[in-house]
């Protein structure tokens, strides 16, 4: 039945809208669509990650969330986690850094997570020398994971010299799935920032070109997954310390939002699907999906 | 062929759109190229003398390193405004950002300025740039029409004021008032 009404949405999606790169099977969240959770599947030899963004307050909620993330990976044991930026929130003294990352995500660090930061507008870019920050010195860089590729960017600074680096190297690589992460959105619907157009008007056709599936970013401090643009889906995760309470918008654009509370999403890639989890500081999920990649066919 | 004279002579990159200096600007811009090249000899020589910055686990060691570099340039550079952005070169950048700022994508990038949280400082040649303010993120359009930089120095918008920032450093090398509008 499930099996079903999968083939369904996906058949509804391919018809209806375009024959992008990814299709999105099916969601749920509470009290919209679906009322049943999509479980992460915990597939053999899966990539499996975690996501925040805009943590780096060192006040309660933000160790809030680290407790939670400890406890969920006691379920979904997830190997490493991306920073969306804002890493570090005011003077970035050694204290800071403690009382801002080390202290909050020790239990995961001690671990063996790794941490993969891009520079928020709050971060001084200096932090791309900061080890635990796994930037490698770099203000933008790329990693692998199995069949996904990870591409951060400076979305702070996006210079020619920084959009013929994402062309060439989403030219050339061969991962069936390419991750975009960076801190501000090129799509929002919050009422404070909202996107940010230029930006997306000199990067958004390069990820498209590329055969970027899913763009993640921060800088909104909330949660909201919008409606695909070019076959991209993107995910804004900007609430892992901060908040803007209610500032989310109603718009046609909005896929799924949450903007009452802190929170972080997990993410698990097996194959050709892209599995998502949204949760809040107390551990409810607010969104869940699949997202399965579609190979593309051309008409004889 | 005179775009690609243009581009040998001042070692700009002037792909993805950016526009070329007005030819009889052509000067101005190179005066502009050598003064930046002047600066990083001094930025080199003022690492020199300190430990340089490096991958490491120690958030105490970049702060120090780079509150260090910051003191060794202040003592190699006593600068002033307009050292680097001459009146000449301050109206190159004023032309060339007026392109931007009225030009077919003006709106989109007055807006792109807008939700990058602007911010308000009190601007000084070799003032540290403040750690508690949000570096607000330079539109990629404008950045297209401005002359390439090395990877130590950046093009910042601070409220309407245009600053070049030395990011190892954190310090404030030069800037022009006014210039967005």
């Amino acid at each position: 039945m499930r099996r079903s009404l999968l083939s369904i949405l996906l058949s509804a999606f391919l018809i209806g809208e375009c024959a992008g790169l990814v299709a999105l099977l099916s969601f749920s969240a509470a009290g919209q669509q679906q009322s049943t959770v999509v479980a992460l599947p915990l597939k053999p030899k899966s990539v499996r990650f975690a996501v925040f963004g805009d943590n780096g307050t060192g006040g309660p909620e933000q160790y809030e969330v680290a407790q939670q993330m400890v406890r969920q990976r006691t379920k979904f044991p997830f190997d490493f986690v991306l920073m969306m930026g804002d890493n570090i929130y005011g003077s970035d003294t050694a204290a800071d850094f403690r009382r801002k990352f080390e202290d909050p995500y020790k239990p995961m660090l001690d671990a063996g997570v790794k941490f993969y930061a891009t520079l928020g507008n709050h971060d001084n870019p200096n932090q791309r020398l900061y080890k635990p920050f796994n930037m490698d010195g770099k203000r933008y860089y790329s990693f692998k994971k199995e069949n996904v590729e990870f591409f951060s960017l400076d979305s702070t600074y996006m210079d020619p010299q920084q959009l013929a680096w994402i062309d060439k190297q989403l030219s050339g690589s061969t991962a069936a799935w390419k991750i975009c992460f960076f801190h501000h959105p090129l799509y929002s619907d919050g009422k404070f920032h909202g996107p940010d157009r230029d930006l997306r008007a000199r990067l958004e056709p390069l990820l498209a070109k590329g055969g970027v599936s899913v763009v993640l970013s921060g800088h909104e401090h909330f949660y909201e997954r919008l409606k695909p643009h070019q076959g991209i889906y993107y995910f804004i995760i900007g609430n892992g310390g901060q908040l803007r309470y209610h500032d989310l918008k109603p718009s046609p654009d909005v896929a799924k939002g949450f903007d009452t509370d802190r929170g972080f999403a997990l993410f698990e890639i097996a194959g050709d699907e892209l599995y998502f989890q949204a949760l809040s500081r107390t551990g409810e999920i607010v969104d869940s999906g699949v997202i399965q990649k579609v190979v593309a066919t051309t008409a004889p | 062929m005179r775009r690609l004279v243009f581009t040998a002579a001042l070692g700009l990159s002037l792909s993805f759109g950016q526009q070329p200096p007005a030819p009889e600007n052509a000067g101005v811009l190179k005066d502009f190229e050598t003064r930046v090249s002047g600066y990083m000899k001094i930025h080199r020589a003022a690492e020199a003398d300190v430990m340089a910055l490096r991958k490491t686990g120690s958030a105490n060691e970049i702060a120090k390193r780079q509150a260090d570099l910051a003191t060794s340039l202040r003592e190699h550079r006593p600068a002033k405004q307009g050292d680097i952005f001459t009146p000449e070169i301050a109206g190159e950048f004023r032309r060339l950002v007026a392109v931007t700022m009225k030009g077919p994508d003006a709106a989109r990038v007055k807006k792109s300025l807008k939700s990058a949280e602007p911010v308000q400082l009190s601007l000084k040649v070799n003032d540290t740039y403040p750690e508690r303010a949000p570096l607000q993120s330079t539109p990629p359009t404008l950045l297209m029409n401005l002359p390439k930089l090395p990877p130590e120095l950046e093009y910042r918008v601070v409220s309407r004021a245009l600053i070049l920032l030395d990011v190892k450093a954190g310090i404030l090398v030069d800037f022009i008032p006014d210039l967005i509008k």
